[in-house]
């Protein structure tokens, strides 16, 4: 019964309490609207998103870091320096401008690599000046991981992780081409 | 100005679009609501002149945010309510003023009723005003602006068992103050 009286009581209060705004309101905001309305404001998307969810500011952060760390974790996994993607891009767009000198310029790109490599990673070896720019499956760059396994970039600027075995057999087929 | 669902619709679908026009009839529509709501939350009237228009440029800005006419009144209401909290924390010894004048319309009643009444009406919206802001805005919202449960807590940026559960605190408080032991109001 209170609670109804209360309810009542507050509903009469919104009645007595309902003042007119001041005329010149509406037309002073109606100046302010501004001639191109955007819905959509650049990067605000996926706070938004997660605001829209409505889970906590603790949780939003916390989705948000971890979300930051698979991305960096992914990324570091196309290459131990983080730079795949870019390589993988460039030969793309190599290859598509690039026509018939792509294959020895891929060497180029690769020695550019190896310089960078050096900085950087331990045992790095460079194949770039005796192998045939035409092989594409010629090692062109080496590197031992910490797990025992080996990088390897191939003449067309393809990478993979191979075991000592594998390098062996590659390096065993290099040769042999050579040879021949 | 009552608007129906379809046309709450296709003001959302055009302002989504971008449409001047669109923006323009939401101030028609909204600007009595919100310039009224400010002074029930307790800002003077040249605070909630000022936080009305703050409102709206902050709604030009989140339009991306409108999803569908259903969901306008709590879009602009929590955009509003936000700029209000925003402003009670900006402006921390501000107090709250409650709203002015009372008026009761004429009625049937006896005059010493009347006088009773105004006196009621009175101490409760000197209670609404000493609510804290997060209580003060649940009651507003629903009792007041008379938007639903649904759109309240969307407007209040809450689930609804949120906001059920702070409008029973809110009550409980008004209560506390306005009601007698024996269930009489004060």
């Amino acid at each position: 019964m209170r609670e109804e009286k209360l309810e009542k009581l507050l509903n009469e209060l919104a009645d007595a309490t309902a003042q007119p705004a001041p005329p010149y309101l509406a037309e002073d905001i109606k100046h302010q609207i501004p001639h191109h309305l955007s819905p959509h404001r650049g990067g605000m998307d996926t706070v938004n998103i997660i605001i829209d969810l409505r889970i906590s500011k603790l949780a939003a952060a916390a989705a948000i870091i971890v979300t930051m760390v698979l991305c960096a974790n992914f990324l570091r996994s196309r290459s131990p320096t983080g730079d795949g993607i870019y390589q993988d891009s460039k030969l793309l767009i190599k290859y598509c401008l690039g026509g018939i000198d792509a294959r020895r310029s891929d060497v180029f790109t690769a020695k550019t690599r190896y310089e960078y490599l050096t900085q950087r990673v331990k045992d790095v070896v460079y194949y770039g000046d005796s192998i045939d720019p035409e092989d594409s499956n010629a090692v062109l760059i080496q590197w031992k991981l910490s797990d025992g396994k080996y990088r390897v970039v191939f003449g067309d600027l393809r990478e993979e992780t191979v075991s000592a075995e594998e390098l062996i057999k590659l390096q065993a087929r290099m040769l042999q081409k050579k040879a021949k | 100005m009552e608007y129906s669902e379809q046309r709450r619709n296709s003001l959302a679908a055009r302002l989504r679009a971008g449409e001047r026009a669109a923006a323009a009839e939401l101030v028609d529509i909204y600007y009595e609501q919100i310039y009224v709501f400010m002074r029930r939350l307790g800002h003077d009237c040249q605070v909630s002149e000022d936080l009305t228009q703050q409102s709206f440029l902050a709604a030009w800005q989140h339009i991306g945010q409108l999803r569908s006419g259903k969901t306008l009144n709590g879009w602009l209401y929590r955009i509003a309510g936000n700029v209000s909290s925003l402003y009670w924390r900006r402006h921390k010894d501000n107090k709250a003023v409650s709203i002015g004048d009372i008026d009761v319309p004429d009625g049937s009643e006896p005059e010493c009723d009347k006088t009773g009444r105004l006196e009621q009406l009175g101490r409760l919206k000197n209670a609404v005003a000493e609510l804290p802001v997060k209580l003060r805005q649940t009651v507003v919202l629903h009792y007041m602006q008379h938007l639903t449960i649904a759109e309240a807590a969307e407007a209040a940026g809450v689930r609804q068992g949120t906001f059920k559960s702070r409008l029973n605190r809110a009550l409980k408080a008004l209560r506390n103050q306005i009601i007698s032991k024996d269930g009489e109001l004060l």
